[in-house]
């Protein structure tokens, strides 16, 4: 039955999110109870929305090309020369994220359940706006709705981690606030510089984000000291946002104080959505439209991808705060994802675009777990955690899995991505730069291969600690011992069993479920999303090889003059 | 049985075994204490594809003469494409499809390895019904066993290398879930820790490896394959690669390819400098030290450089490096092995130490080197895993005690457990007519004819015995469609090479033969120790240690027989050799220009078996019918003693010199995140609030005037810019 129109089903689909919210805030009278079944419908129907939406997608012949799906047009203000529409639509770049989006809001309902006792309201409530958030940025195709959406993520996540966080949850919230936002503001104002130009040479001030694209082929930004390099400029505007919101090494601080003061529900949708906005950022905006000026940075944004996974395992080595170390491992892992980025070769660029929701699977479900660990011993402490594993077997099992996803183990999602973004910048460092810059990309490239050890160890070593061994200290709080499918365990029939309980395991379950399918069939997922980034890469890519071709020529030239 | 379309049986080889793991996870509640049952019918079943896959491939390959070069069978089955990028949107010089199908290929070497997979895999799993009843974990372990057995199964079936990285990872991962099998006991969980980390050092090179070939192979296939647009693209190991006899990457490419497998092969294969994992894996249960650390995933590395023989053989000085880890690791863990006193460690090190001779052998680059290595991996696979379980049949019978001091003269007490140790025992330590002595026999054969190239050459009559004139002959230029040719312009040599000389293979030579004296001697001291002297039995066993039940005592039997008889039918027939000959990997031209025929070397015969007297004759007099706790006769060596005790500090080394800077310069990173990156922010953000005080006096509370400010200001500053870049 495909009664409604997919543009319709892409508005409802944003909109329900909203719609629950309106009814979570009505039901709030009733308790707890009632507020979070209500949530929990609400992402659960959001969910089967969005699902079939990707559905309906992948079955329309079209897509598969690279045309956007879903559109929907609702003209804003087109006064005079203005053109800003209300504009939504689907394509390959944004097609997983969006279902991951609505995917993480499940599991962000399921991991509160217990945890939020205290003014369930206003929580789930900002938790579906949070989601609407979410799902729009990812559809947005005009630049005025994208920024709104983009920050609208902010404002709810906000509120969660100052509200609903730990001890330091004002200054966390505080602190993620004004460097997220003052990069945005950054950002906002190089987007409105690409319009403007795009305006002084089409005579029509539009937002249309494919419009902009092709404004910018027919006439780039000047790169040249008499255009006053303003595509250089402009890059650099759009990359205080972005980069900031990866995060990008060392702009990355404000990111291990958020998750760590962050309710896990938060953290959830942190890690596995919101920090994906940066790279989104860059292949929707940067390299399409600033392609000369990405071609110049790349050199050095590829460097700083290097040091954030080396600098970040290094850092998680020595955390003694459970929480915090997975936060670092966030940090090491999408310094992989903006080293393959600015590879920009089709391997690494179409891994970097499946590891963003291969690192949205695990490092979401690794949050969850810290969260629920947190819920039954009341510390994060990883010298005060151990022997998890025979008091909550399924727990340790789904640690296991998503830590294995995690360092990359081969058969789950996490290496798929790993591997192509690992060759892709290998082929970029062996045949794809001049030989003035070979040496440093091949030490770089290696460096980050090298990184794949340390991501072991820091990973496996908390797992020892905290899994294994005997325990540390007894189970608190008032919890019942394993129910459902929780009880599976053969271990010791210990009295102080306390393992999955049903909605912790509805959390995890899905995430689990395409961790493994990922890993087994990634052509599923790559295959609908190849053509929108190679598109959005080329552009750049092309750039890069010219200058590198321009480079090497050049030092040929000065070689044979003397 | 119709051969020409094995694909079912091939599938179904690793197909069982893993629906066996799913089942034993899924019914683990309605299977009670039956939970080894999916496991011994999935990987049993398996066992049965494997016979009949090896037989059809025999078939395949006899109707050649012994004299005739042999000639390439292999077939190769295609499931689904597992990840793909297309070439069409690649810039830089040599676009590349990235193309990853799903591929199992069934040769020779892969019919081979998969009986001894599948087959020491039952016979692990039937032991276990008996060893691990009552285990609280028991469905975890044989859900794992069968996993194991399925990712070794596509390891060696896969036909490409990314699948081999692929598997290479999961057969150390189901490693790490084993070793780690008790977690809650902390030396378990560590030692799991410890082989996951070092493995992933030896991953490192595999995937680099892998990146290396891709750019100069431009393709991953082992197999010729036919492109999207039809036309063929060569496989890396494929017909069209093997005949051309230059088509094999040298100099520094291919040299830094070799290495890097290297590398590789001796993280899984404890090779030195990564052997450090391995006696501490033995903290996991005892059949699986059994099957995966002494019979088949340790031999991983073995498979890779068999595999990839003629990118070795391109490349003189990376080949003779292989020899010259294998022989010294082989003597190195040989020495650490005599004064061990835990029966499973001396067992470790034995593998250890073994696996140095196979290494020794491929590294001569000849046929007769790569037959006898995977000859040896076959009856060393027999008799390591009934040494293995005999020391388990022990362990069980002794309350868990696995020192050696701790008991004695168990002969009286478990019979059938002494009679097939011994058996294992005399294999290991190469007596005749027991397996080792064959297998050992040819692989000192490989290392004498490279060492003394001359006296074969007569010895053979003209015939070109030396592998290396052959190999060198290869070694010009790479021709790759890709790449390559821009990489490694030219054939350099590397600097490698100049180790491949005789006298090389000389030293190697003797190196193997003392190892074979220390082999027989810590075999035999671990013999009499254990089963000779007075009989002692710990207080952990209680008052009723006796012999293991029939379903551990019988796959010891079997075994027994086979470690006995295996290495004489194999050799005697010369099956073995032959049928591997046909693997494409050893058909390249210069691998199979280096066969000889087989003959029975006598003089080797002669020094081999006196090494292994004089071995087993010091033990005798040091140990047998003492008592084992008393002073022990190894003391005489002095500090050396106390060197090999403590495993040659290889620990320690690495302690201080890898894990301690590592761990310090992370504690600098983090200091430096915390007060100077995370400092300098909250410096930044100071900044407005002193501009506050000063400009206070703006501060009217008007909302609606800050955001008509921040407009303007904004459009002020994209205006400047604009019209800067416009003008």
């Amino acid at each position: 039955m495909n009664g409604f129109s997919p543009s319709t089903h892409l508005v409802l689909t944003i909109a329900a999110p909203l719609i629950g919210a309106g009814i979570a805030w009505v039901l709030g009278s009733r308790g707890v109870a009632a507020v979070r079944q209500s949530a929990a419908v609400t992402t659960l129907v959001t969910l089967g929305l969005a699902g079939w939406l990707v559905l309906r997608y992948l079955a329309e012949p079209g897509t598969a090309a690279g045309l956007p799906y879903a559109l929907s047009e609702v003209p804003w203000l087109t006064e005079g020369i203005f053109d800003v529409r209300f504009s939504l639509g689907l394509d390959g770049l944004s097609l997983w994220m969006f279902a991951l989006a609505a995917l993480l809001s499940v599991t962000a309902v399921f991991v509160s359940w217990d945890a939020i006792t205290d003014r369930p309201v206003g929580f789930y409530v900002l938790l579906l706006v949070l989601e609407a958030a979410m799902l729009g940025v990812f559809a947005a195709r005009d630049v005025i709705l994208f920024y709104v959406f983009f920050e609208f993520t902010l404002v709810p996540l906000f509120f969660l981690i100052g509200i609903w966080g730990h001890e330091e949850r004002r200054r966390a919230a505080v602190k993620f606030f004004l460097y997220t936002l003052a990069g945005s503001v950054l950002t906002f104002l190089g987007l409105l510089a690409i319009v403007l130009w795009h305006a002084s040479h089409a005579n029509v001030v539009t937002f249309d984000i494919e419009a902009l694209v092709d404004g910018t082929t027919i006439h780039p930004l000047p790169m040249t000291a008499a255009g006053g390099w303003l595509q250089m400029v402009v890059f650099l505007a759009l990359l205080a946002g972005f980069a900031v919101k990866v995060p990008i090494v060392p702009l990355h601080t404000w990111l291990p104080l958020a998750h760590v003061e962050a309710p896990t529900g938060g953290s959830v949708d942190l890690a596995g959505v919101l920090l994906k906005l940066g790279i989104y950022g860059f292949l929707r905006f940067s390299m399409p439209m600033l392609p000369e000026a990405t071609a110049v940075a790349a050199p050095w944004l590829f460097g700083l991808g290097v040091a954030g996974i080396i600098y970040g395992a290094l850092v998680a080595l020595v955390q003694t705060d459970l929480k915090r170390l997975v936060a670092y491992s966030s940090v090491s892992h999408m310094g992989y994802i903006v080293m393959g980025l600015f590879a920009l070769t089709p391997v690494a660029t179409e891994g970097v675009n499946l590891q963003l929701v291969n690192h949205g699977l695990s490092s979401a479900g690794l949050f969850a777990l810290v969260g629920m660990i947190y819920e039954r011993f009341h510390t994060r402490n990883i010298a005060s955690l151990g022997g998890i594993a025979s008091r909550a077997p399924w727990l340790a099992v789904f640690f296991m899995l998503f830590t294995f996803s995690s360092i990359g183990l081969p058969g789950l999602n996490g290496f798929v991505g790993e591997f192509m973004i690992l060759l892709g910048a290998f082929q970029r460092a062996w045949s794809g730069v001049s030989p003035a810059w070979q040496f440093a990309y091949l030490v770089m490239a290696l460096l980050a291969v090298a990184g794949v050890v340390l991501g072991a160890w820091y990973m496996l070593w908390a797992v020892e600690r905290v899994l294994f061994g005997t325990s540390r200290e007894p189970p608190r709080g008032g919890q019942d011992s394993g129910q459902d499918a929780a009880d599976h365990g053969h271990a010791a029939a210990t009295a102080d069993r306390c393992d999955l309980r049903w909605h912790e395991v509805v959390a995890l379950a899905p995430l689990a479920v395409f961790v493994l399918w990922i890993g087994l069939a990634p052509g599923t997922f790559l295959r609908p999303a190849a053509v929108a980034v190679q598109r959005a890469t080329a552009a750049p890519a092309a750039a890069f090889t010219a200058r590198m071709q321009a480079d090497s020529t050049g030092t040929a030239v000065q070689a044979s003059t003397p | 049985m119709n051969f020409s379309d094995p694909s079912t049986l091939l599938v179904l080889v690793p197909l069982v075994p893993l629906a066996a793991a799913v089942l034993t996870v899924a019914l683990g509640r309605v299977l009670g204490r039956r939970s080894w049952l999916p496991a011994v019918a999935g990987i049993g079943a398996a066992f049965v594809c494997a016979v009949m896959l090896l037989s059809g491939m025999a078939r395949e390959v006899t109707g050649v003469g012994h004299d005739q070069p042999a000639r390439p069978v292999e077939f190769v089955t295609t499931l689904w494409e597992w990840a793909g990028v297309d070439a069409a949107g690649m810039s830089g010089a040599a676009p590349q499809a990235f193309s990853i199908p799903v591929s199992l290929r069934l040769d020779p070497l892969t019919a081979t390895l998969l009986v001894i997979i599948t087959g020491v895999g039952l016979l692990v799993a039937i032991y276990s019904i008996g060893y691990m009843h009552g285990d609280p974990g028991e469905p975890r372990f044989f859900a794992l066993v069968s996993a194991f057995v399925f990712s070794m199964s596509m390891l060696v079936a896969a036909s490409n290398f990314l699948l081999v990285y692929v598997f290479w990872e999961a057969v150390g991962a189901c490693s790490y879930l084993l070793i780690g099998f008790w977690f809650s006991k902390s030396a378990a969980a560590q030692a799991a820790k410890k082989a996951f980390l070092v493995n992933r050092v030896g991953d490192f090179g595999l995937a680099v490896a892998t990146f290396l070939l891709w750019m100069t192979y431009g393709t991953l296939n082992f197999h010729d394959s036919v492109a999207a647009d039809g036309t063929l693209v060569p496989g890396i190991l494929g017909a069209t690669r093997l005949a051309d006899a230059s088509a094999y990457a040298g100099g520094a490419v291919g040299t830094a390819i070799c290495l890097l497998f290297l590398l590789a092969a001796c993280g899984k294969s404890a090779q030195l400098p990564l052997h450090v994992w391995l006696p501490d894996a033995m903290e996991g249960p005892t059949p699986a030290s059994s099957l995966i650390h002494a019979a088949t995933m340790v031999t991983a590395g073995i498979y890779l450089v068999a595999r990839t023989a003629p990118l070795f053989v391109a490349c003189p000085g990376a080949l003779t490096l292989v020899s010259i880890v294998g022989a010294t690791t082989a003597l190195v863990a040989a020495l650490i092995g005599t004064v061990q006193n835990d029966l499973k460690r001396v067992l470790a090190y034995s593998t250890i130490s073994q696996l140095g001779y196979m290494f020794a052998s491929l590294g001569t680059g000849t046929l007769l080197g790569f037959t006898a290595a995977i000859f040896h991996l076959v009856t060393h696979a027999f008799f390591k895993a009934l040494l293995f379980m005999g020391a388990g049949s022990v362990m069980h019978a002794m309350g868990g005690v696995i020192d050696m001091r701790r008991f004695g003269g168990l002969r009286r007490i478990m019979p059938v457990t002494a009679a097939t140790f011994l058996a294992g025992a005399l294999a290991l330590a190469g007596v005749a007519p027991f397996a080792g002595f064959f297998s050992k026999d040819e692989i000192l054969a490989a290392l004498h004819s490279r060492g003394w190239a001359d006296a074969h050459a007569d010895h053979h009559e003209g015939l070109p015995a030396d592998g290396h004139a052959a190999a060198a002959a290869v070694f010009r230029l790479v021709s790759s469609p890709t790449d390559a040719a821009r990489i490694s312009a030219g054939p350099r040599a590397s600097t490698l090479d100049a180790l491949d000389t005789p006298a090389t293979f000389r030293l190697l030579f003797w190196m193997s033969l003392v190892t074979a004296a220390l082999t027989a001697f810590y075999t035999f001291r671990a013999v009499f120790m254990t089963f000779t002297g007075p009989t002692r039995v710990p207080e952990e066993a209680g008052h009723h240690a006796h012999e293991s039940p029939p379903s551990m005592t019988v796959p010891l039997a079997i075994l027994a027989v086979l470690s006995a008889v295996s290495g004489w039918w194999l050799f005697s027939t010369h099956s073995l050799a032959t049928f591997l000959a046909a693997t494409p990997s050893f058909t390249a031209p210069a691998v199979a220009a280096s066969a000889t025929p087989a003959v029975f070397h006598w003089d080797l015969a002669i020094q081999g078996t006196l090494a292994a007297a004089l071995g087993i004759v010091v033990a005798a007099l040091g140990h047998l019918g003492r008592r084992s706790d008393g002073p022990q006769p190894e003391r005489f060596l002095g500090p050396l003693a106390t060197l090999f005790a403590n495993r040659m500090y290889f620990d320690q080394v690495y302690a201080a010199l890898i894990v301690k800077p590592l761990q310090v310069i992370a504690l600098i990173a983090a200091f430096v995140d915390r007060h100077l990156v995370d400092g300098l922010v909250d410096l930044v953000a100071r900044v407005p609030l002193g501009l506050g005080g000063v400009v206070r006096h703006l501060q009217s509370g008007i909302v609606q005037r800050y955001a008509l400010a921040g407009v303007i200001g904004a459009l002020l500053i994209v205006l400047a810019v604009v019209a800067r870049a416009m003008g």
